[in-house]
């Protein structure tokens, strides 16, 4: 037993260094790399920041001595919003938020979409068509307006039930290309041999097939993130989002309806500026990771 | 074909310099500086919406007051600064008869509508008698469902007949919204609408192309989305009348309203002088950038309205008195007024605004003011000790004013109280009443209450705030509250509390209930005050609402442009202003 | 199978999804959480004024026997009349329909024609730093926020201005899409007119552009790559053939096909930046429209808002597989 595990780590520690031996040769994503290990430290280093004193509290604390927003000081390196409240608490709040966002979301969408794309893909005929066509009516659906309608229909605006709703409807993309690699793995020999020893759908499926498509299941998750942490700053950014909550997107709201969009760059700039870098990174991973999946990208 | 695309592409570049040079053009000419007004002096107004039709029945909200209630008058108003009523259309105050419950209203010689028919009491009774018929749910029942009959006694003399007294009648029936319409415009769309199967509807679907009124302005023409332009009435009969200190004008040719969705951009079109006025209230935020701009100034009014947070009283633990009133003693409003408005506002400790000077009762008690935490949490939990209630770990105040918190509570039967939910409007709608709710709950959890604010769409709160609807408690605002507190016989008595009642909280109290009988009968306007300052006890110590603040009203409007704003409670953008301003001479 | 039956059967398939967008979207407003007859908030409303309003806008009926009604109504081209409003729905919505196809359409336009050259040139130019810088741009852009780059936008152009050589500021206007002095004014011309709506239409179709730009770069990019590994291009260099015929004539031309259907397919994906950029510039189309009502609770506007939005993207899917035939040889139909 203990044998086999560590063979087996063994065998992912191998793979592992393989993987990072082909990643580390697209610069980009390697700075990509850097700029998402520094939010990680970010969010990391949140509960420490804050607890120093309950001023640093990012939602309900506040500098006793301040009134209204104030620049950078010493204090307070970002400055403060208009309640006194530290900004750079409030960004390394908001980067551990936006990894629970996209993280929860994509994998919400890489479940859907990769079972959805192995039934699909596996079983064909009437199956097929009838989830290839919602696939596409999902696909032609313009997200944010629906995710405004579904938002405002909930009512009560918790920024789980969103994550779950965006995750939801992000899974179309992986859909695809997880049903059109199951059908090439479906016509595999290995597939055919699992089938003639006797296994039953669900095991040629989740142990023959599913392996497979995992890494590129795992490669769109990388993609999806990007896609859930802009989606969910938008809608929080056009005021569907949860106050109770501190979010780059939230950040932004706060400043735009509380009069300071153009009187307070240190508000104002670093949410945005969090948002876009963060996805930047998730998006330049992806791109370092897709080498590695499709290798006859490599040579670019 | 060398030659040819580069041709081409010269024509294109050529093209382009040119469309771009003429835009730097239009860029630099924009706004006020354009030539094309001429000499004309026109007031430019900002607006954050639009009205929804030009049919003045269709009164949807503020902005179709704003641009509609240009065009037509009422018969009596509340007047300038004191809102003492003031006779408008009418000549003098009316009559009132409390033998036969009946008034009379004598009114003003000389008027003519737009297009020269003369205003008579013929117009007065046909606007009251398609009330009276149509019954059009926003302004009948307040104003009309107590009117027997409304009748001529000569051209210029109207008698109303009432069913039973009623103190509205004042307030309402002669008093705002009730525009009265010319009737040889309206008489056949009226006619026309009356036997149908939705009347009401179909009267509100109306859409006057050019509505005829005979007001300070006329209108002339609407895009939607953008702007509104009127002009003023050369015929206008108030022109030159003199009332408490102001003279009547209107001073400009033209008001020309222009859309602006957010105040950003009003801002900054205030800033460039595109607009002179912003006519609706301004964050705090903005104040600093326009204190330093030397045109701009800046006016501060107390609002007539409170934002408020409410209980289900059918529901436990809020059924019981003592655990609402210790609930308001844990709110710090000091550091609500002080933080979140960053002290632009009060205090709302009575349900009839201090600025409401007649109505106010300024001897109902003020709950926690100035007090310390320990203080306020001392209150508090005497008043749920006393009532029987208890703490798996009590809140501790300690001697030196410090104070350890509590957890979980519980009502005098041993029960745990259940956790609730505070429904908070949402950051984009109110910020400062989103925040607030984060702060109470914070201030309610310390104490050991279970809650959690819940930030809600409004629509979803509006539509749980019902007698009969799910929630537990909630925070909204009344804004602009009338001026007459009426609304004290509907936000609190039992007949409401019934399903689209407005007694959401679901207060019961027959003591209370009679009180406000009696005050929506009392035709006396002193006696009716005694009333009410005894039903403003009431509701105070039973707290089925805790009024928490109200924001001031700042406003920003340009100085270099037009002087002579009038200041009110709810701001400088009010009717008075309209007809009063003078714009500044050039220096 | 002739061309004609193609399209009908794509026609067809339009038809069905729009029905089943319809459904979705028609039930889904009937769970919203509002009552539009409670947002009227005012304390002199009795209980019984709000029971009459409920009836008068058809909301006293089962949602079953209300949907029947609407399917009946919209197919007669009558979507029923915005609450807040009082006018009818479908003319709102073909007012700010042209407002939105101009916003979009020129920004998809624009995009392309500075996208997709750059896209090839870079392909063509890969492994030299200008390659890796350009690319870098357009992922930064197409990472990036948004409204966030909208509000930067506004404050460096229309806020602070641009200082002009010969002295000024040059500022933007922000707002809507006209100037109401000029359009109230009788004596303006209709290119002045036209020529204040290009100028609101300035900044948000450049952030619009900026952000598809990007996209149809890094698209043309990677398709112009792998096109470039083809043996047919091999043979044409090998041939000897001129750099530029074999970029623009052999490569650029089969790298189109690709870029076209992904354009397509992300169709839906790029309305979300113009339904943002729209709300952020007030502009005056069917994605502020959408925001506001549903805000307002104003479900018919809010479903036909929707409903056009979604129509847009398929009808614009349409085109683009009917341009995919006209670029690819390989389609054929029998005539």
């Amino acid at each position: 037993m203990a044998r086999e595990f560590t063979r087996r780590l063994g065998r992912v520690r191998r793979e592992l260094t393989g993987v990072w031996r082909v990643f580390r040769r697209n610069k980009l994503a390697v700075v990509g790399l850097y700029i998402l290990l520094f939010f990680l430290a970010l969010a990391v280093a949140s509960p420490f920041y804050a607890a120093r004193e309950p001023m640093y509290e990012p939602l309900t604390g506040y500098d006793p001595e301040i009134l209204g927003s104030h620049p950078p000081s010493l204090k307070h390196p970002l400055g403060t919003d208009f309640l006194g409240r530290d900004i750079l608490g409030q960004i390394m709040k908001g980067s551990q938020l936006a990894f629970a966002v996209g993280i929860i979301a994509a994998l919400t969408s890489v479940v859907i979409g990769t079972l959805i794309g192995l039934i699909s893909g596996y079983f064909g005929g009437l199956v097929d068509s009838v989830l290839m066509r919602m696939t596409d009516i999902v696909l032609t659906l313009p997200s944010i307006p629906l995710l405004i309608i579904i938002g405002a229909a909930i009512g009560k605006q918790s920024i789980w039930i969103i994550v779950v709703i965006i995750g939801a409807l992000g899974w179309p993309s992986t859909a695809r290309v997880v049903r059109s690699q199951t059908l090439s793995l479906k016509k595999r020999p290995f597939v055919d041999a699992a089938r003639v020893a006797g296994s039953g759908h669900s095991r040629v499926v989740l142990h023959h097939i599913a392996p497979n498509v995992l890494p590129l299941a795992f490669l769109y998750m990388t993609f999806l993130v990007t896609w859930a942490i802009l989606t969910e700053a938008g809608l929080s950014f056009i005021g569907l989002g949860d106050s109770s909550q501190v979010s780059w997107g939230m950040m932004l709201q706060w400043c735009f309806t509380s009069g300071h969009t153009f009187r307070a760059w240190y508000w104002i700039l670093p949410p945005g500026l969090s948002i876009s870098l963060l996805t930047l990174a998730f998006y330049l991973i992806g791109r370092g990771l897709d080498e590695v999946v499709n290798p006859r990208l490599q040579e670019r | 074909m060398k030659t040819n695309g580069k041709v081409r592409r010269y024509l294109f570049a050529v093209m382009c310099a040119s469309v771009l040079g003429s835009m730097v053009v239009m860029c630099q000419c924009g706004g006020s500086q354009l030539p094309l007004l001429g000499r004309k002096v026109v007031l430019k107004v900002g607006m954050q919406e639009e009205p929804s039709t030009l049919n003045i029945l269709n009164y949807q909200s503020v902005w179709s007051g704003y641009v509609l209630g240009r065009f037509y008058r009422t018969l009596y108003d509340e007047g300038p600064v004191d809102f003492e009523m003031v006779p408008i259309l009418a000549e003098s105050l009316p009559e009132y008869d409390a033998a036969t419950t009946s008034c009379i209203v004598r009114l003003r010689r000389g008027i003519t509508w737009d297009d020269g028919v003369p205003f008579t009491a013929a117009d007065v009774v046909f606007t009251a008698n398609m009330h009276l018929q149509i019954k059009i749910p926003s302004l009948y029942y307040a104003a009309w469902e107590f009117i027997d009959r409304v009748e001529a006694l000569d051209d210029y003399t109207v008698k109303f007949v009432l069913k039973t007294p009623r103190a509205t009648f004042f307030s309402n029936t002669l008093l705002p919204d009730n525009f009265i319409l010319p009737r040889h415009r309206w008489r056949s769309v009226v006619e026309d609408i009356k036997f149908t199967a939705d009347p009401v509807g179909n009267l509100m679907e109306y859409q006057p192309n050019v509505p005829v009124g005979l007001g300070p302005f006329r209108f002339v023409e609407w895009r939607r989305g953008s702007y509104i332009k009127v002009v003023s009435n050369p015929n206008f009969y108030g022109r030159g009348l003199k009332l408490k200190g102001l003279e009547f004008g209107p001073f400009m040719d033209e008001i020309l309203y222009k859309i602006y969705r957010n105040t950003d951009t009003a801002i900054l079109a205030l800033k460039k002088g595109d607009i002179d006025y912003i006519w609706w209230p301004i964050q705090p935020g903005y104040l600093d950038e326009l204190k330093g701009h030397p045109d701009i100034a800046v006016t501060t009014n107390p609002a007539n309205g409170w934002k408020f947070l409410a209980f289900h009283c059918n529901r436990e633990p809020f059924s019981d008195v003592n655990f609402r009133r210790a609930c308001h003693w844990l709110i710090d409003k000091d550091f609500l007024v002080e933080r979140v408005l960053q002290r632009h506002g009060q205090r709302a400790d009575n349900v009839v605004p201090p600025v409401n000077k007649f109505w106010h009762n300024p001897d109902v008690p003020v709950i926690g003011k100035g007090m310390t935490k320990a203080e306020r949490w001392r209150e508090a939990k005497e008043i749920l000790t006393n009532a029987g209630y208890s703490w798996v770990v009590p809140p501790e105040i300690r001697e030196d004013g410090a104070v350890t918190p509590g957890k979980g509570l519980r009502m005098s039967n041993g029960e745990p109280v259940r956790t609730f939910s505070l429904l908070t409007p949402t950051a984009d709608y109110d910020p400062l009443r989103a925040i607030s709710g984060t702060y109470i709950q914070q201030w309610w959890k310390e104490f050991g209450i279970p809650v959690n604010a819940v930030p809600t769409s409004v629509n979803d709160i509006l539509r749980r705030a019902d007698p009969t609807g799910d929630f537990d408690v909630y925070i909204l605002g009344w804004i602009r509250l009338p001026i007459d507190p009426e609304y004290l016989s509907t936000l609190f008595t039992s007949r409401q509390a019934v399903k689209d009642g407005n007694n959401t909280s679901c207060y019961r109290n027959p003591a209370y209930d009679a009180l406000a009988a009696q005050a929506d009968a009392e035709m006396d306007r002193e006696a009716r005050r005694r009333i009410i300052f005894r039903m403003q006890e009431i509701i105070a110590a039973d707290v089925p609402y805790i009024t928490l603040y109200a924001e001031d009203v700042i406003e920003a409007y340009r100085k270099d442009r037009f002087t002579g704003w009038v200041n009110e409670p709810m701001g400088i953008g009010n009717p008075w202003s309209i007809l009063t301003i003078k714009p500044v001479q050039p220096r | 199978m002739t061309f004609w039956h193609y399209l009908g059967r794509k026609l067809f398939q339009l038809a069905l999804t729009t029905l089943i967008i319809v459904t979705l979207i028609f039930f889904l407003f009937r769970v919203m959480p509002g009552d539009p007859v409670k947002t009227i908030i005012d304390p002199q409303m009795p209980p019984e004024a709000r029971a009459q309003l409920r009836a008068q806008f058809g909301l006293d009926k089962p949602p079953v026997v209300q949907y029947l009604i609407f399917l009946k109504n919209a197919a007669r081209g009558n979507w029923g009349v915005s609450f807040f409003q009082q006018e009818p729905v479908f003319r709102i919505i073909m007012r700010k329909l042209p407002n939105t196809l101009l916003l979009f359409t020129s920004a998809v336009v624009l995009a392309y024609l500075i996208g997709v050259p750059i896209g090839k040139r870079i392909a063509w130019k890969r492994g030299t730093p200008t390659e890796a810088v350009v690319t870098f741009v357009g992922i930064f852009f197409y990472t990036t926020f948004l409204p966030w780059l909208a509000l930067i936008m506004i404050w460096l152009f229309a806020y602070k201005g641009i200082p002009l050589p010969w002295g000024g500021v040059l500022q933007l206007p922000l707002r809507g899409m006209m100037t109401p002095e000029i359009w109230s004014d009788p004596a303006a011309s209709a290119l002045t007119k036209g020529l204040d709506v290009a100028v609101h239409l300035l900044l948000p179709l450049f952030v619009l552009v900026l952000i598809f730009f990007a996209r149809f770069m890094l698209l043309m990019r990677s398709s112009m790559l792998d096109t470039l590994e083809e043996d047919y291009i091999v043979t044409a260099r090998a041939k000897g053939l001129e750099d530029r015929v074999i970029m623009n004539r052999h490569a650029a031309r089969n790298a189109m096909l690709p870029v076209v259907t992904a354009m397509a397919l992300s169709l839906a994906f790029s309305l979300n930046g113009g339904v943002l950029t729209e709300k952020v510039f007030s502009w005056p189309g069917l994605g502020t429209e959408l925001i506001d009502a549903v805000m307002k609770n104003d479900y018919p506007l809010a479903q036909a808002a929707f409903i056009f939005l979604a129509v847009i993207v398929l009808v614009a899917n349409l085109i683009a597989d009917i341009l995919y035939i006209f670029l690819d040889p390989r389609i054929g139909f029998e005539s």
